[in-house]
């Protein structure tokens, strides 16, 4: 069979065509707002364009965040592919850095058993904190959504308190630890550049979750009770069991982002509101990428280079990076829908109501 | 403790209540709408914010009454904007609704340092005009429990009437009309209407508008009374805690409001407490009724699980 026949092919092109036409409109709209704001928007949108290329540093900041974005996109792509909506993935992140924080502040912190300890202590941490919403769903019904976002107000809170109050230098009003000892964080891959261990760990975790999912029976339980929870049940897996462990898993990583975040070159300290909302933006990234563990970090590639091109923007020019939440929204909104690349008949179904509309308003 | 006692069972705090429980009581009354025609509006958080702030904006240059009405029509459009994408394209609700909250959290802060003229700090906020407090000087002058009854019934906002007035109209409208029927019909089970011939996607439709104009009131009530300005992420979960009372309150209106009420104890509660209790860090304060959401849910959750388990034998194998 050839590339061009096999449906499988043709589907994934379908579904790239549908990202990028996404991703088109998006930037169209973006730009509007950025003509219609700024005193010099081809500047503004330029930068938004290039900037991650414009130097050795830039490039190092963008793949720092593909590495981050891969890893939070992993962690919501495990969850929704068991069709749970648990949105804890930043919670997991704050209680995960905390953990590894505790690590590295300790006299472990100064041995080469720094990192392995505080990777495999975070990761922990933040499975523990993914499997509460996850046995509160199985074992009492409790709604994942809302009790995951509790969740993340929670570590958030309970995170920055711990921060300002005990872990910052005390005398100093800082809001974030002192600087780790060298052995607890990451070695630079390039000299002078924030090319870390992170990259490293987020392709072995895309490697590990695409096996867990695809190749292991787990992993097919898993996507059974996504696809089909009753289903699931009459073929004898237990449902509630998989759901929860599915959380766990996704928390896991969660917490491995977290480690990454305060082990990483680019913090290596323990800082409050670190993330900057990067960990909830996975949503995105799982969208885009179907759930696919293996297009993750494709769509990390081309949302981290957006994202760090419009914080660049928002340095060098007049629009703030905000902006990109337009992208955002409209990327999300226009994947997830049925939305196909336009042609007459979408236009045409866009703009016509249906015929029982029509024969009810004789009606009336 | 005496202090807190002394405080909690004052008037101030009584009305402190009222105040921090109306947004979530519009939010709640909102999310149990579109939770009853089946479409969960995890956006309830999103509309608030953009509302708060068209109310905002609109004030600086219109009267109050008018900024109510803009702030209220921002969440409907975001709601018919939500129906077209989920109902027409057939997105997943939940991923609309989370889209939605996205471009609120960064399309917010963008419009705000447009608005205060291309500040890009974090910190801007924008003075707004307030919503006129209700004062009746005539209860005063019933004898005998007349000052009490001022004191606890004088000073509300507006929109705290509007709020218990809604909770009634919407039970009235639920239960014991048309429409009403048809709405809980749909959410329950979609098959059947469909098969009486109610349009099933259009009753989902104007469910979701009429959640986002409730959730607009509470976003207007929380920029034009509770603080009177906008700052960045200023519902700070409510609409969240909102999607929890909902549940909390047993898919109910009368419920909704009970919920609501609690919720906003609690957020009061992290309003007095730091004046009486300097030594409780402000983030473990704030941190409340975050904790007690999940406590309730997971409670409440339990409840109704039983509920089911009994009443399981005599319905169908459901989910």
């Amino acid at each position: 069979m050839s590339l061009r026949t096999d449906p499988r092919f043709k589907a994934a092109g379908k579904e790239i065509g549908r990202a990028v036409a996404a991703l088109a409109v998006a930037l169209l709209v973006t730009f509007v707002v950025v003509l219609l704001t700024s005193q010099d928007p081809i500047k503004a949108f330029g930068t938004l364009l290039t900037a991650p290329f414009s130097s050795m540093r830039t490039t190092g900041l963008w793949i720092d965040e593909v590495a981050k974005l891969t890893l939070t996109g992993l962690a919501f792509a495990l969850v929704f592919q068991a069709r749970q909506f648990s949105m804890g993935v930043q919670g997991q992140v704050y209680v995960g850095a905390l953990f590894a924080t505790f690590i590295a502040l300790s006299p472990l912190g100064a041995t080469l058993l720094a990192l392995p300890l505080g990777i495999l202590v975070a990761m922990l941490a933040g499975a523990a904190y993914g499997f509460i919403p996850g046995y509160a769903k199985a074992r009492f019904g409790a709604n994942e959504i809302v009790s995951s976002l509790m969740l993340n107000y929670l570590a958030i809170k309970v995170v920055n308190y711990l921060i300002r109050a005990h872990l910052a230098p005390t005398g100093t009003g800082q809001l974030m630890t002192e600087k780790f000892p060298a052995q607890s964080i990451f070695p630079a891959l390039l000299p002078n550049t924030r090319f870390d261990l992170g990259i490293v760990i987020a392709v072995l975790s895309v490697a590990a979750v695409w096996f867990l999912l695809y190749r292991t029976r787990w992993g097919l339980k898993l996507r059974l009770v996504g696809h089909n929870a009753r289903f699931a049940e009459y073929a004898g897996i237990p449902s509630s069991l998989t759901m929860i462990s599915a959380m766990t898993a996704a928390g896991a990583i969660g917490g491995l982002l977290g480690a990454v975040y305060v082990h990483g070159r680019a913090f290596g300290r323990l800082a409050i509101d670190f993330d900057g909302n990067l960990a909830f933006e996975g949503i995105l990234v799982a969208i885009v990428a179907r759930d696919r563990p293996l297009v993750v970090p494709i769509v990390a590639l081309f949302y981290g280079y957006l994202r760090q091109g419009a914080q660049l923007m928002a340095i060098r020019s007049d629009v703030p990076s905000e902006v990109i939440s337009i992208v955002q929204a409209i990327i999300i909104l226009l994947v997830a829908s049925s939305f196909t690349i336009p042609g007459k008949a979408f236009w045409v179904r866009l703009f016509r109501f249906g015929p029982a509309r029509t024969v009810e308003a004789a009606g009336k | 403790m005496t202090e807190l006692l002394i405080t909690v069972f004052s008037a101030t705090f009584f009305v402190t209540v009222i105040r921090t429980s109306t947004p979530l009581l519009f939010a709640t009354l909102g999310g149990l709408i579109s939770d009853l025609s089946g479409a969960l509006n995890v956006a309830l958080e999103g509309m608030m914010l953009i509302s708060a702030l068209t109310a905002v904006i609109v004030s600086v240059h219109a009267p109050w009454y008018v900024a109510v009405l803009a702030g209220f029509a921002a969440g409907g459009v975001l709601g018919a904007l939500m129906g077209f994408f989920h109902l027409r394209l057939k997105a997943d609700i939940i991923l609309v609704g989370f889209a939605v909250n996205i471009l609120a959290a960064g399309g917010t802060v963008f419009a705000l340092s447009l608005a205060t003229g291309g500040d890009k700090g974090t910190s801007i906020n924008l003075v707004s005009k307030a919503i006129p407090t209700i004062d009746l000087p005539f209860l005063a002058a019933i004898p005998g429990i007349g000052p009490l009854l001022h004191s606890l019934l004088s000073g509300h906002s507006a929109l705290s009437w509007l709020a218990i007035l809604s909770v009634f109209g919407i039970w009235y409208f639920l239960y014991r009309t048309p429409p009403g029927l048809w709405l809980r019909g749909v959410g329950e089970y979609p098959a059947a209407p469909e098969a009486a011939g109610i349009p099933v996607a259009k009753v989902r439709f104007w469910s979701l508008v009429a959640s986002g104009l409730l959730a607009g009131l509470g976003g207007v009530q929380l920029a034009m009374f509770n603080y009177v300005g906008f700052t960045r992420d200023m519902t700070a979960g409510r609409g969240f805690i909102a999607l929890g009372a909902v549940l909390l309150g047993a898919r109910h209106p009368i419920g909704a409001m009970w919920a609501a009420l609690l919720f906003g104890v609690f957020d009061a509660l992290s309003i007095v407490m730091p004046n009486l209790f300097s030594w409780i860090p402000a983030e473990l304060i704030q941190s409340i009724p975050f904790l007690v959401t999940i406590i309730a849910l997971i409670l409440f959750s339990l409840r109704a699980q039983r509920a089911r388990r009994v009443a399981a034998p005599l319905r169908s194998a459901d989910t």
